[in-house]
């Protein structure tokens, strides 16, 4: 089976700065890929070129059989986005955002059951500028599933959530996977990227500089003949947390 | 077109939730008009008219006679010399000359009508400017009467008598031209600087909605709260403050519209210069405040300084006020106005280009 998402040499620079400098990969579909790195690696430039936002200096991205520089909005129309720093319009409750955000891919949706399968039924009246952070992402996944994409983007998805929204937010990601859709993800929370993915890029510098599963990675390194002080511990910092403040989700 | 409109109202439901919006939009014109209109300048204004009557024949006694019969006119009758010499002394505001010819009939077509010749004192520029509408309207509604059947004549007098133009009834169409040009500026300016700073019009690019859509719905649901705007504050001006209305409706809402398009267009080429909130806080500023007082929002114009009228005469807002006014106080036909209208299409299709030239979605 063909890929669903494949790169090929993609480059962009800004002034002297190369921020994607030769990128290639494929991503299988209903895999669920996560772009890692440092920030600046180059992840958001990537992940808006493959979006359809930004446009690439050179090279070839095809996305769900579309080629992105040919054709940026047929690659909108088959994707869903959760984008980094952005936000809906204030004054629309969340299910008006819903509706709205269908409307633009001129569709009609049933926006109480999208909002039922991310958790959020019983905030579909409440003013989207009041939810919680954690309420805000889900709303944010459940837009971008409103034209029911083949590809689902969320750039850093967790970041500001806390541990219990970041581990509810997990769980809607593995749904969504589960329902058929590929997911594409960019974190900087590597235990994110292990829990979560089923292959991780690493990016530095506008370069993959290694590309595989999560396990893959780890045996790679240790044939390396890498080694740290082993501590035997049951448990981590996280673990401890929440056995104390468990996992239910908290109003923020 | 079915996004656009759709798009359209949801906007327009988004906006009633805003509060902010709200009290900009509706609430603070009409304090304005209380505020100017109530409790500073309230009353009627007295416009001191000296008449004189050189023709001196019944009907230009019928003339003063109904001219007597409005409240804000006080009227003088004296002679040519000593009527200029008061106006001088600043003791008249205006002084009216009845010609030796003076008749009230109908004129052979071709054939010299009786000139009345009007001084106005530039020292009282808001009681002349509108002793010069009262007077404008009288006579446009005696030429109307004498054109027409007798009923109609009488009906039409009525009116004349009844009509007391006051200080509210100059101000409204001022507070409509203002408001107007508050939604086109400021309204765009603020709106799209933060939408766009906070990644809301990035997040609606990601989808595939044309660009021109996007827009049209903006424009189009702008061009609505106009409409609506003017309704409802003329509305409460003539219930509340007693306003007279004397012009059509329709002619003020489409000058109305016509007056949004351009600032509209104004307010999306000046959002294109603007990176953040507080730059859009300092230039609207910059662009509002000087029409806001040298476009007669206020004030009549012939307040402002002679060196800057060349300058006040050709600003959107003055178009714009002049038109409004000249339909709603003294009732003038579209046709009348049409120098201020052609105004506006020119600032339209140069700031159409402006806006398209510099205005942008992307941050």
């Amino acid at each position: 089976m063909a890929p669903i998402v494949s790169v090929r040499d993609l480059r962009r620079s800004y002034g002297q700065i190369k921020a994607v400098d030769g990128v290639s990969f494929d991503v299988e579909e209903r895999e669920i890929f996560a772009l890692l790195g440092p920030n600046g690696a180059g992840k958001t430039t990537t992940v808006e070129i493959l979006e359809g936002l930004r446009e690439a200096d050179s090279g070839t991205a095809v996305v769900a059989g579309v080629d992105v520089r040919r054709d940026p909005s047929g690659v909108k129309e088959r994707i869903g986005v959760q984008l980094q720093q952005s936000a809906f319009p204030e004054n629309f409750i969340a299910r008006e955002i819903v509706e709205l955000f269908a409307l633009f891919y001129g569709k009609r949706v049933d926006s109480l059951a999208l909002l039922r399968s991310v958790g959020l039924e019983d905030k579909a009246k409440q003013k989207q500028e009041k939810l919680s952070g954690g309420q805000r992402q889900r709303l944010s996944i459940a837009v971008a599933l409103v034209n029911e994409p083949q590809v689902l983007f969320l750039d850093e998805p967790t970041t500001g959530l806390d541990p219990q929204a970041r581990r509810n937010l997990w769980e809607l990601v593995r749904a969504i996977r589960a329902r058929g859709t590929t997911v594409f993800l960019t974190t900087h929370y590597l235990d994110e990227a292990e829990a979560l993915c089923d292959r991780v890029a690493i990016m530095d510098a506008g370069r993959i500089v290694a590309l595989d599963s999560p396990p893959a990675l780890i045996q790679a390194l240790l044939r390396r003949g890498f080694s740290k002080p082993v501590v035997q511990q049951q448990a981590n910092l996280d673990d401890v947390f929440l056995d104390l403040t468990g996992h239910a989700l908290r109003e923020e | 077109m079915g996004q656009v409109l759709r798009y359209t109202a949801y906007l327009l439901r988004s906006y009633a939730r805003d509060r902010t919006a709200l009290f900009f939009g509706f609430l603070f014109p009409l304090l304005f008009m209380a505020l100017f209109g109530v409790l500073n300048f309230g009353g009627s204004v007295r416009v001191s008219l000296a008449v004189v009557d050189e023709a001196k024949n019944e009907q230009s006694a019928s003339f003063i006679a109904s001219l007597r019969a409005i409240e804000t006119l006080q009227v003088t009758t004296s002679e040519r010399e000593a009527a200029l010499a008061d106006l001088t002394a600043n003791d008249r505001d205006l002084v009216l000359v009845i010609p030796t010819d003076f008749r009230i009939a109908p004129a052979a077509p071709g054939a010299n009508v009786p000139k009345l010749t009007l001084y106005e004192n530039s020292a009282e520029p808001e009681a002349a400017a509108i002793g010069r509408a009262i007077l404008s309207s009288v006579v446009n509604q005696l030429s109307f009467a004498v054109t027409r059947t007798a009923p109609v004549i009488a009906i039409e007098r009525e009116e004349i008598t009844g009509r007391n133009l006051e200080y509210v009834d100059f101000l409204t169409p001022g507070i409509l031209g203002m408001t107007i040009m508050q939604l086109g500026i400021s309204g765009v300016a603020f709106s799209f600087v933060a939408e766009r700073q906070r990644g809301v019009i990035r997040r609606i690019m990601a989808t595939p909605i044309p660009r021109r859509n996007y827009m049209a719905a903006h424009v189009l649901q702008r061009l609505i709260l106009a409409v609506v705007q003017v309704l409802i504050l003329l509305a409460v001006a003539v219930v509340a403050f007693k306003v007279t209305v004397v012009g059509g409706i329709g002619s003020l809402l489409l000058v109305a519209v016509l007056g949004a398009v351009v600032f509209l267009c104004l307010g999306f080429a000046v959002t294109g210069l603007l990176a953040t909130e507080n730059q859009a806080a300092v230039v609207t500023q910059v662009v509002t405040l000087p029409q806001l007082f040298l476009s007669g929002v206020f004030f009549s114009r012939d307040a402002v300084p002679a060196f800057l009228k060349p300058v006040a005469d050709l600003l959107p807002l003055t178009f714009l006020n002049d038109a409004l006014r000249d339909i709603a106080t003294t009732g003038a036909s579209l046709a009348d106005v049409s120098p201020q209208i052609l105004g506006l299409v020119v600032w339209a299709v140069v700031s159409f280009f402006a806006a398209y030239r510099l205005f942008r979605l992307d941050p």
